[in-house]
């Protein structure tokens, strides 16, 4: 994969003299520099978004200060929105899944692949709802 | 400052930012570079930032001198102060403490027990590697590889550069001093590799070490006699794809966060798993410190140029001293011993063999091809467990825990509560990951090169996101940081 950085290196070393190419790698750089803050932002927010509970958890690692109680006020309020909102369950729903994953036992695993056995399998698939509404 | 955390990945948005924004002065674009690194180095413990610094000035100024005489015994001088003043430091900080306890030991043994000066010494992150970095530059400049770098800043960002200064790759001035010298450059190219290594590294540290090392080696190697002997056997393959996502994970991201800044490293890793001899899993596992040993150990110990049996013992020292290198214990000098005289072994079974192998003509054969095919398979099961043997001397914390494990791989009687479904289905796709095609990464990278700026953005949230849901709550410390 490297091979990919490395051709345009030694292409810029081969064109370096030539001042349109120059303009033309600045201008690329500048595209692909503004090009991919984007993208860092974009994925920053997604992260606000859907990962709250992190920033939670990151934010009370902090000291005790004035600044710092603010920020867990401040992160928690947003966990709470996000929570409230429903954005941060897709992340629950995958951490629930990979600890029922990591609980499984061989016997869960056989019992999931049968499906005459509905109830010994129960572990792999969550809790089983009671079908009363 | 670790990589899978926010901090850094508030530093990176920051150091990304700024330093391209400085594009347009190169000097002012490397000392914020190299005041990031400073930064990124002091996390941990800022008083090691003033040995970092003079380790660097002095390394520079051994180039300088070796830049500026021709007499060949004034050169060797040079080299030679300036290598053994970079050692020195490595071994006061480093072996130090090994070496008194381990010659109290001896005394106690003999009878002859002493007051030593023990001093409690703490071990400066990263110090094995920023060494080797300079002691390559010092060398090279002695062998006319490199011209001697007049700029200390260059040298200063080619030794401090944040993404390999604390765990490597090791970086050779020879191919990232000259990168110094060419004006900084973002290609799509470098956006698309950097962004799958960044990720792919995450990925191997935080779903499949992470959760390797919590759930199944940690236990295991805790007290092997507690464990069943299938555990073990768990344990080892599981110890073995864990160092390995644990470490070329964090070179991935070393070497992706470098390409966002412009700068490119060589690959540290290839398949290591998939060798079908030792020395061909040499040429795969941590490239940059083989290569590192291979050119400035075993060659000026001489090589394979004095025939058969001063290569044996040039192999032997070398990955002896690589042993050492890893750890002041002598359960890591085991494991380069081991792995120097296997290699050995190797060589010398390999030339036997050769004598028995069938004429060149035969090798078209289907029967031939066949056989080829299955002794390359035998290779690489043989290989595997070589290293894997080796592995327990690594991770054991002492030889009583290694004979301990060793003794229970033989013992199936005893419970497997590690054996789960999730274990074992985590070590196989480390396993299985060793064997898919190699442009794998290269044809996401290809992928990744048109998208616009939203759709990369979601690609990378969303794998940074899946990838924080997948892994094991809190971030533990890369294994190579020890080193």
């Amino acid at each position: 994969m490297l091979d990919l950085i490395e051709r345009n290196i030694e292409a810029e070393g081969e064109v370096e003299t030539v001042t349109v190419a120059d303009l033309r790698a600045e201008a690329e750089t500048r595209r692909n520099v503004g090009r991919f803050a984007r993208a860092m932002w974009v994925a920053a927010g997604l992260l606000l978004l859907f990962n709250s509970g992190q920033l939670v958890t990151v934010v009370n690692g902090f000291g005790v200060g004035p600044v710092q109680d603010t920020a867990v006020a401040l992160t928690a309020t947003w966990n709470a929105q996000m929570e409230k909102t429903g954005l941060s369950r897709p992340v629950q729903t995958i951490r629930e899944f990979v600890t029922r994953m990591r609980d499984a036992s061989w016997a869960d695993l056989k019992a999931a692949a049968a499906p005459d056995a509905p109830r010994q399998g129960a572990s792999l698939r969550g809790p089983v709802e009671d079908g009363k509404g | 400052m670790l990589f899978p955390t926010l901090e850094f990945g508030i530093f990176f948005l920051i150091v990304f930012t700024v330093s391209w924004a400085l594009r347009f002065e190169p000097v002012s674009r490397k000392w914020f570079l190299v005041g990031a690194s400073y930064l990124f180095y002091g996390w941990w413990d800022w008083r090691f930032t003033g040995l970092l610094f003079g380790t660097t000035l002095f390394n520079y100024l051994g180039g300088l001198a070796l830049g500026r005489t021709e007499r060949p015994g004034l050169r060797k001088l040079i080299v030679g102060v300036t290598v053994a003043v970079d050692l020195g430091v490595l071994a006061f900080f480093k072996y130090y403490g090994f070496f008194l306890t381990s010659l109290d030991g001896l005394l106690t043994t003999l009878g002859l027990h002493r007051d030593l000066p023990f001093l409690e010494i703490i071990l400066p992150i990263g110090i094995s590697f920023f060494t080797f970095q300079g002691i390559s530059y010092v060398v090279d400049v002695y062998r006319g590889h490199i011209q001697a770098e007049r700029s200390l800043l260059d040298v200063m960002l080619f030794k401090s550069f944040f993404p390999q200064l604390v765990a490597g790759p090791i970086v050779r001035a020879a191919d990232f001093i000259p990168q110094l010298h060419q004006p900084a450059r973002l290609t799509r190219e470098h956006v698309a590799v950097g962004t799958v290594l960044i990720l792919s590294g995450l990925a191997k540290k935080m779903v499949i070490a992470n959760n390797l090392a919590t759930e199944l080696v940690d236990p295991v190697f805790f007290d092997p006699t507690a464990v069943g002997g299938l555990d073990l056997w768990l344990g080892i393959y599981g110890y073995a794809i864990q160092i390995y996502c644990d470490f070329s994970g964090y070179s991935d991201i070393a070497i992706g966060v470098a390409a966002l800044l412009g700068y490119r490293f060589r690959a540290n890793f290839d398949q290591p798993y998939r060798a079908a001899s030792l020395q061909e899993f040499w040429r795969r596992w941590h490239i940059s410190l083989s290569t590192w040993l291979r050119d400035y150990l075993y060659i000026p110990l001489g090589g394979n140029r004095h025939g058969e049996v001063q290569r044996y013992r040039n192999l032997f020292l070398t990955m002896f001293l690589g042993g050492l290198w890893h750890g002041a214990a002598w359960t890591f000098v085991f494991w380069g011993s081991f792995h120097g005289a296997m290699l050995g072994v190797e060589r010398w079974a390999g030339r036997k063999l050769d004598e028995f192998a069938p004429a060149r003509g035969d090798e078209a054969g289907i029967v031939s091809r066949f056989g080829n095919f299955a002794q390359h398979v035998v290779g690489v099961v043989w290989t595997f467990h070589l290293v894997c043997f080796a592995w327990i001397f690594f991770r054991a914390d002492s030889f009583p825990t290694a004979w301990d494990y060793l003794k229970g791989l033989t013992d199936w009687s005893g419970a497997h509560e590690h054996v789960t479904p999730f274990l074992v289905g985590l070590v196989s796709l480390g396993l299985i990951f060793q064997f898919t095609p190699r442009d794998l990464g290269r044809e996401l990278a290809l992928g990744l090169r048109e998208l616009p700026s939203p759709l990369l953005g979601l690609f990378l949230g969303f794998g940074i996101l899946i990838i924080w849901a997948v892994a094991p709550e809190g971030v533990a410390p890369f294994i190579y940081f020890q080193f």
